[in-house]
């Protein structure tokens, strides 16, 4: 099986101190892959050496093979969304979703008949709203951020925390996004939550981190979840 | 009720500035801008005390008081403009009071206070204090010089609450650019004019006392008007809301034409237009299409060319000076977002230096009204522009990268605080961007005279275009290497 990431000795130091210690991690191409984690247990840490945003101590991200800190190969077929600054506030919806179909690859025509099709997750405060995203609601700009990292059909769609801020309806809805999405296109998902629920019944597979540490992996049963509250209520 | 004391508030301002990030580069840049203060308060003191001395020796027959008023009528005005773009008043800020128990009354008095320590209501007192002292002492003791005096600081101090609601309601705004235009109307059309009256009024206040009613009056007018607004704005959703925005600059379809990076420009203007800091960076480059006037306008300078390339920089540069020096900062909002985004650092710096490129080509077309001043100075202005063009836009543009400091897009700098962005490596980059054009232009002119000066000047610029790969590569490098850096002081 083709590998999507591969990690490979790495490890984060802030000011001396081990943040993240991941000595080995395989994500296959094609899966749900959920992290789950208290807060400052390393997630965003995780996301942001596979993103290449910050720099590792030690060790390497190979994003299908490629060296995220030696090529830029990578970013052709990676999208992400992982807090409001992943977007433009002074654009509109439709401004930035232009701007981002023109980065990778798509035509003004497709982009538009193709963001149609969310008006339903979009719950009609999206599209044609005439303001700029720096003005819209805190869910609102998760809405529009999250449809944004799905621009191209990338392979690769990294989301810090998608549920939260959203209201239930648009929480099961993100849910049915993300798995027609994985199983139309083959994307690659990893998703980071709180939400223990969420995270169990949208993904195939549970990485718990802490302490910058992985102490589970596991595939998702139906036990997952059971599993995974008495962990966290230790 | 626990009373919220003025005290409380200075305290609060105290913490949000020792708590923010940064704070020690903060406290640095405060310390230096500090001295300039210092500089311009002891500037001003000195114009109040030398003041006296230079009226009375150049008009000895005149009271010098009489000699100012007419004047101050148009330093009001400009007073109230300057105010206007630079004075910003902490609303906002008040926020987390209003579910305190704080009555609503205190709230607005310590906004009313906290206003007062500006630089704006300083400089008058620190100005005719001494220069009232010195009259008291030259002149002998008089009443009618300390009510004139009062007079000025109620004048002054009515022109900051006036500039605040100028600021914030649009009906005063309105009301005030009203008077503006009758005073400009009939000081055009008529012979009476606006200007010429207010100073006879302050002639009247020194000359019988109780003139003073009037300014008092205005000052009082002036805070009770403020105070009612701001008590009617201290809800979510009227004063303390986000401002509804207009969608300005949505179709700039031209730009699509130019494949490939048309769409990084149109996304630039984007940013210039729609963004409070940036507009406020572009007025400042538009500024600079001025500032030849202050050279070309004066015979001294004339006469030396290596002064009017200065000049020439700085008109067909001043914005690409200006905005340039804050690539990427910009994009500092969201850097994280445009670093994993399919958008190779080449193609990004690109576009960005096509924009400054750009902007020297309009700058250079719209200085041709100084072809007036003779066809030398719009050689040398031209000769300039093509250095700015090759050369200057990537001395510029390579500047940018040592710029990490963040750069908030909607808020307004205010005065004295423009230097957000400031750093010992934007003073050494000074040096390629405004030496060297000098430098350039003057050893070949002092061997070979004017026109080797010019060829300097455009060969110089024709060689950074030549070499633009080369360079665009050592800025990209630059770039890449500072890339965890820069994404880290941008996520500050």
């Amino acid at each position: 099986m083709s590998h999507m990431i591969r990690v490979e000795n790495l490890s984060k130091k802030y000011a001396g101190q081990l943040v993240l210690d991941v000595p080995e991690l395989q994500i296959p191409a094609g899966q749900r892959f959920g992290l789950v984690g208290n807060n400052g247990a390393g997630k965003t840490t995780l996301f942001s050496l596979i993103l290449d945003l910050i720099e590792a101590s030690s060790g390497s991200v190979f994003s299908k093979e490629i060296d995220v800190q030696k090529s830029e190969a990578w970013k052709p077929y990676t999208a992400a969304f992982i807090d409001e600054s992943y977007l433009i506030g002074y654009l509109t919806v439709e401004e930035y979703y232009a701007f981002l179909a023109n980065l990778r690859g798509v035509t003004k025509e497709e982009i538009e008949s193709w963001t149609q099709g969310f008006e339903s997750f979009f719950n009609g405060e999206v599209l044609n709203q005439k303001k700029y995203l720096r003005n819209f609601s805190k869910g609102n700009q998760k809405k529009a951020g999250i449809v944004g990292a799905l621009i191209g059909k990338p392979d690769l769609v990294v989301l810090d925390e998608p549920f939260s801020n959203l209201d239930p309806t648009t929480q099961i809805r993100l849910k049915n996004l993300i798995r027609e999405e994985a199983e139309k296109h083959g994307t690659t998902f990893l998703i980071s939550s709180h939400d223990l629920t969420h995270v169990t019944e949208v993904c195939d597979r549970i990485v718990l981190l802490e302490k910058g540490v992985i102490v589970k992996d596991i595939e998702t049963t139906p036990e997952t979840l059971k599993e995974l509250e008495s962990y966290f209520s230790n | 009720m626990k009373s919220f004391s003025l005290l409380d508030s200075f305290s609060l301002t105290k913490k949000n500035f020792f708590r923010a990030p940064q704070w020690e580069l903060k406290l640095a840049v405060r310390i230096l801008m500090g001295f300039l203060i210092l500089y311009f308060l002891t500037a001003f003191l000195f114009l109040g005390i030398g003041g006296f001395y230079l009226l009375t020796k150049e008009n000895p027959e005149s009271d010098p008081i009489l000699l100012i008023n007419p004047l101050l009528g148009l330093y009001f005005i400009v007073d109230i403009v300057v105010r206007y773009f630079f004075q910003s008043i902490p609303v906002t800020e008040v926020k987390p009071l209003l579910i305190l128990p704080i009555s609503k009354k205190e709230i607005v008095n310590g906004v009313l206070w906290r206003s007062l320590i500006s630089f704006f209501n300083v400089i008058p007192v620190v100005t005719l204090l001494p220069f009232c002292i010195v009259f008291s002492v030259e002149k002998g003791l008089n009443a009618s010089v300390w009510i004139w005096f009062l007079g000025l600081v109620c004048l002054s101090l009515s022109s900051n609450y006036f500039s605040f609601l100028i600021n914030k309601s649009k009906r005063t705004a309105l009301v005030f650019l009203a008077l503006f235009l009758i005073g400009y109307g009939l000081h055009k059309f008529s012979n009476v004019s606006v200007l010429d009256l207010f100073g006879k009024g302050l002639n009247q206040l020194y000359l019988e006392l109780y003139w003073i009613l009037i300014p008092i009056v205005l000052l009082y007018f002036s805070i009770s008007l403020t105070k009612t607004y701001l008590r009617k704005q201290l809800f979510l959703d009227k004063g303390l809301s986000k401002k509804k925005e207009q969608i300005v600059g949505g179709n700039l379809n031209f730009f699509d034409r130019w494949e490939g990076m048309g769409f990084f420009l149109k996304n630039d203007i984007r940013l210039i237009i729609r963004n409070i800091r940036a507009r406020q960076v572009v007025l400042t480059g538009v500024f600079f299409l001025f500032y030849g006037l202050f050279f070309f306008t004066q015979e001294l300078y004339l006469d030396k060319p290596f002064v009017l390339v200065f000049a020439g920089i700085f008109i067909t540069g001043g914005f690409m000076i200006t905005f340039g020096q804050y690539v990427p900062a910009w994009d500092s909002e969201y850097y994280s977002f445009l670093m994993c985004q399919n958008l190779p650092y080449r193609k990004y710096l690109k576009s960005k230096l096509y924009l400054m490129m750009f902007s020297v080509v309009v700058c250079s077309i719209l200085s041709l009204p100084y072809l007036f001043f003779g066809f030398n100075v719009m050689q040398v202005i031209w000769a300039a522009g093509i250095f700015n063009f090759g050369f200057g836009s990537m001395i510029t543009l390579f500047s940018g990268v040592y710029n990490t400091t963040p750069m908030k897009l909607n808020i307004k700098a205010k005065a004295f605080e423009n230097t957000q962005n400031f750093s010992l490596i934007q003073m050494v980059f000074i040096l390629p961007k405004l030496v060297l054009p000098v430098l350039v232009f003057y050893l070949p002119f002092a061997f070979f005279g004017f026109n080797a000066g010019l060829v300097g000047l455009v060969i110089t610029g024709l060689l950074g275009l030549l070499f633009q790969k080369k360079l665009l590569s050592l800025i990209e490098n630059t770039y890449q290497k500072k890339k965890y850096k820069t994404l880290s002081s941008f996520n500050k």
